[in-house]
């Protein structure tokens, strides 16, 4: 087992943000989180990589506890992540995003004296080329289309050689073209390299489509954890889902 | 293939730039025989002013870290070095030497504390202590000369001649300049970049943020050590100036001016900078008031500072 | 006249009568210092009052901030002496120097600071260290390099006996100043409408953006009602003390302590940020008036670290 989240509790002042959730993820196996949103999500996310402390309850990853580890730690151990918010180094080029992941991954970040720029650069291509983007290595961060960034991201986050990857909404504002191309990548990285993947998403074809376990997570609490026929075919989830909308729809 | 075309392709781009900048050293080197001793009195001030910029982008534009306490080290520096030679009457080599030691290890202790708060309360930490700094040099009258300052110190007779003084800034400038080209350009100085463009993402690569902010802070004070030692030697006294905040703005603009996101942009500002308070100077009592319209102007059109500025008109010709 | 230099650099008049050797802290000269160090913390409540506001609504440090006060003396000096044989010529300078500094204010806002909000925050400090050049060379301009001085006004020109000591009333009549003031923006920020609008874009731009209001115009408008405050502490000052140049930088130096200790956009945080750093000057340029200068910055860096939203501001 690769990641444990054991009875995770978590508030903020008095919003309890992820109440009593347990989560895991197999080495060989593709998780994907979903639900409305506020659902707590991005806090499990922020909670299990150290960002935010948790209030009760634990983190293992490979047997190791690692609850109260700071992100840079945890990292280091071999989870890799990518953000909900576009989250790269805008002024630096694709190439130099990644660079620097692996800097950090091969202990390199320390050398005062070597020169930086073509170190490590057949490392830096074979990873910009697994998520399609060698043609740009040379374009500035800020500068690449949406997609384009979103796949930067998981770029960098392979740069650390993980065993574990968390996308946080990783086709978020794709077309579908984009869509498509991106769910085959984060597959075909999973399955190619034996990395354990838990991601969050909204598109429920991109869900469907790739998970081995769906988890569904309503107000902060866990709801379903199951196949995706089982869930497809749960009451509650769909009344979740479909309650949202109804609510959604009257507030707009 | 792909790499040997690259690697041309590198050496396509440096080759007129390589030119440009023997020019520019072969210029710099004949400096004596071509200028008078009061151009050259101005050209020792701006190498000293070049370094301290310098010292101050490796935060600034490399990391992202806006301090108003650079004058602070600066002056640590010029007054380690006053202080062993003009009090405890130790030779140059050893007095040159502590300076830019001692400004390390205030900045380490400094910069522990400040890099501990981000953004505005970092820069206001910062503020505190150069105030501090301002405050002890001001008020420790037996061993900083207080308002009064250090004036006569006892220089080695080689600093008589100007341009003496000159190649011996040159050279020191030019080394620890490189040393800081070196820096930026290395693996450490490509995290330091990655940290200035978000620094939350670096966490998340494995980085402990706030030891690299560290380091860098202690570099900058290093080097900004060697600038006030130097300037203190060059100019035989050093005062409680020095430290003043309103010093560190002045190295703040010339940063900006030449462009914070490009090596060459706190060299580029210095000069522009110094040519632009002497002529400014000559012709009207009132420079402050159009340095401020200059430093309104710059933050208002041009923001890359006068290098970025250029950069982006050549990138556009190309 | 016993002037000390105080923290700000200027000369401050301190009340204490007292025997010029060092004597040991009387109970009548502690609450005398206690009295002087309140009054001056009244006048920075004002100035630091402005600045917190400021940086709480607009995220902007305004660096030019004791300029604007600064400015505010000068004006005041202006008046009082251009008019000067008018009778209550302080009292109208107290009302238009303030009104011409807020305008200058809004200007500043609408022609430059409107352009760099959401930038990095170096062009901020950049931009409005520019203006401290431009506003205190306009300064020097216009009134020179002297030392001018105002007057107290008609009914506050004598001294009071309190404690044994002679008390300037001008000085009560600042404290109750700075206690009417804070009244007043506790009321106007807590209780009315356009309070709350200040509130709701302080709390979230966006939120408050898509809820109609015009976001924009709060933003000049709260830049012109610290712009206000400081005009107001500068044409308060005067009397108290001197008016002249150097007091910008000086200043905003204890503002940023002020605001500091008390939270970045706390009002009730920088009447006590005030009051605090007062009465350590006061008490520190009698105890140990060499070191009295460092301990605002002792205190402010103490704040930093333990608790960096300050006493009574709010964690991020």
């Amino acid at each position: 087992m690769l990641l444990q989240v054991k009875e995770l509790w978590k508030s903020f002042g008095g919003l309890i943000a992820v109440c009593d959730v347990n989560l895991q993820v197999n080495s060989d196996e593709i998780v994907s989180i979903i639900g409305p949103n506020g659902a707590g999500k991005s806090t499990l996310f922020n909670l299990i990589t150290g960002h935010i402390s948790l209030d009760k309850g634990a983190v293992f990853f490979k047997d190791r506890n690692i609850t109260s580890m700071p992100p840079h730690e945890i990292s280091s151990l071999g989870i890799g992540r990518s953000f909900q918010k576009i989250n790269i180094f805008p002024r630096l080029t694709s190439f130099q995003n990644v660079q620097v992941a692996l800097f950090s991954a091969t202990g390199l970040s320390r050398s005062l004296f070597s020169k930086a720029k073509l170190l490590l650069s057949e490392k830096v291509q074979d990873i910009l080329e697994s998520v399609g983007l060698a043609d740009q290595a040379r374009t500035l961060g800020g500068l690449l289309a949406h997609g384009d960034q979103k796949r930067l991201e998981i770029g960098i986050a392979l740069a650390l050689n993980p065993e574990l990857l968390l996308l946080d909404e990783p086709t978020q504002g794709m077309s579908a073209a984009e869509t498509a191309q991106t769910t085959e990548l984060i597959y075909r990285l999973s399955k190619s390299r034996g990395i354990g993947l838990a991601f969050v998403e909204h598109d429920m074809k991109v869900v469907f489509s790739i998970s081995d376990k769906i988890y569904v997570m309503h107000q902060g609490a866990m709801i379903f954890c199951g196949k995706p026929e089982e869930v497809r075919c749960n009451e509650e989830v769909q009344r979740v889902y479909l309650g949202k909308e109804k609510d959604s729809a009257a507030k707009s | 293939m792909e790499e040997i075309k690259d690697k041309l392709e590198l050496l396509r781009g440096r080759i007129p730039r390589a030119i440009l900048f023997a020019i520019f050293c072969a210029f710099m080197i004949a400096l004596p025989a071509l200028i008078g001793k009061s151009w050259l009195n101005i050209t020792v001030e701006m190498l000293i002013m070049a370094l301290a910029a310098c010292s101050l982008n490796l935060m600034l534009g490399y990391t992202g870290m806006v301090s108003f306490g650079p004058a602070g080290l600066y002056a640590v520096g010029a007054y380690t070095t006053g202080i062993l030679l003009a009090k405890l009457g130790t030779g140059i080599v050893p007095a040159m030497i502590a300076a830019p030691i001692m400004a390390a290890i205030v900045g380490w202790g400094v910069g522990w504390i400040c890099v501990r708060r981000t953004q505005v309360y970092f820069a206001l930490l910062t503020l505190a202590f150069a105030q501090i700094i301002w405050t002890i040099i001001f008020e420790w009258y037996p061993v900083t000369g207080g308002d009064d300052g250090l004036v006569s110190i006892p220089t080695p007779d080689f600093f008589f001649s100007i341009t003496n003084s000159y190649y011996f800034c040159l050279v020191l400038v030019a080394s620890c300049i490189y040393a800081i080209w070196r820096i930026v350009n290395s693996p450490f100085g490509g995290t330091l970049q990655a940290i200035r463009e978000n620094p939350g993402r670096v966490e998340f690569i494995g980085v402990n943020v706030k030891r690299y902010q560290l380091a860098a802070f202690v570099l900058s004070s290093l080097f900004l050590g060697v600038a006030g030692s130097l300037y203190c030697v060059f100019s035989g006294s050093a005062f409680p100036d020095y430290a003043h905040w309103t010093k560190s703005t002045d190295m703040l603009v010339i940063c900006l001016l030449g462009g914070i996101y490009n090596f060459s942009g706190p060299i580029v500002g210095t000069a522009v900078y110094t040519i632009l308070i002497k002529t400014i100077s000559k012709h009207t009592m009132q420079w402050n008031l159009i340095l401020g319209v200059i430093v309104v102007l710059l933050v208002l059109l041009m923001r890359n500072g006068v290098v970025g500025f250029l950069s982006q008109k050549l990138s556009r010709h190309r | 006249m016993n002037t000390v230099q105080g923290i700000s650099g200027e000369p401050t008049r301190l009340p204490c009568e007292t025997d010029s050797e060092v004597n040991p802290m009387t109970l009548e000269a502690a609450l005398g210092q206690m009295l002087s160090g309140i009054s001056l913390g009244m006048v920075w409540f004002l100035i630091a009052a402005g600045l917190s506001i400021i940086f709480g609504t607009l995220k902007v440090l305004n660096l030019a901030h004791g300029s604007i006060y600064m400015l505010g003396g000068f004006l005041c000096y202006h008046i009082t002496s251009t008019l000067s044989p008018t009778p209550g010529v302080f009292w109208i300078a107290l009302i238009v120097a303030p009104l011409l500094t807020a305008t200058v204010g809004g200007f500043v806002e609408v022609l430059l600071l409107r352009r760099i909000y959401g930038q990095d925050m170096i062009y901020q400090y950049i931009l409005t260290f520019g203006l401290i050049l431009i506003i205190g060379e306009v300064c020097k301009l216009v009134w020179g390099v002297g030392y001018n001085t105002v007057a107290a006004p008609w009914p506050f020109q004598d001294a009071v006996s309190l404690f044994g000591l002679a008390f300037p009333r001008y000085n009560l009549f600042l404290i109750g100043m700075g206690i009417l003031v804070f009244v007043g923006l506790r009321a106007l920020i807590g209780a009315t409408g356009l309070g709350g609008i200040i509130r709701a874009v302080t709390h979230n731009r966006e939120v408050a953006s898509a809820l109609g209001i015009n976001v924009p115009v709060v933003y000049t408008g709260v830049f012109m009602l610290g712009c206000w405050l400081a005009g107001l502490a500068g044409a308060l000052m005067p009397p108290m003390s001197v008016v002249a140049l150097g007091a910008d930088l000086s200043v905003i130096i204890d503002c940023f302590i002020i605001v500091v200790i008390g939270g970045l956009g706390s009002l009730p945080g920088a009447f006590l940020g005030a009051i605090i750093l007062g009465l350590t000057t006061a008490f520190g340029l009698y105890i140990i008036p060499k070191l009295a200068v460092a301990f605002g910055f002792i205190l402010m860096i103490i704040v930093l670290i333990i608790r960096p939203w300050g006493l009574m501001g709010e964690p991020d």
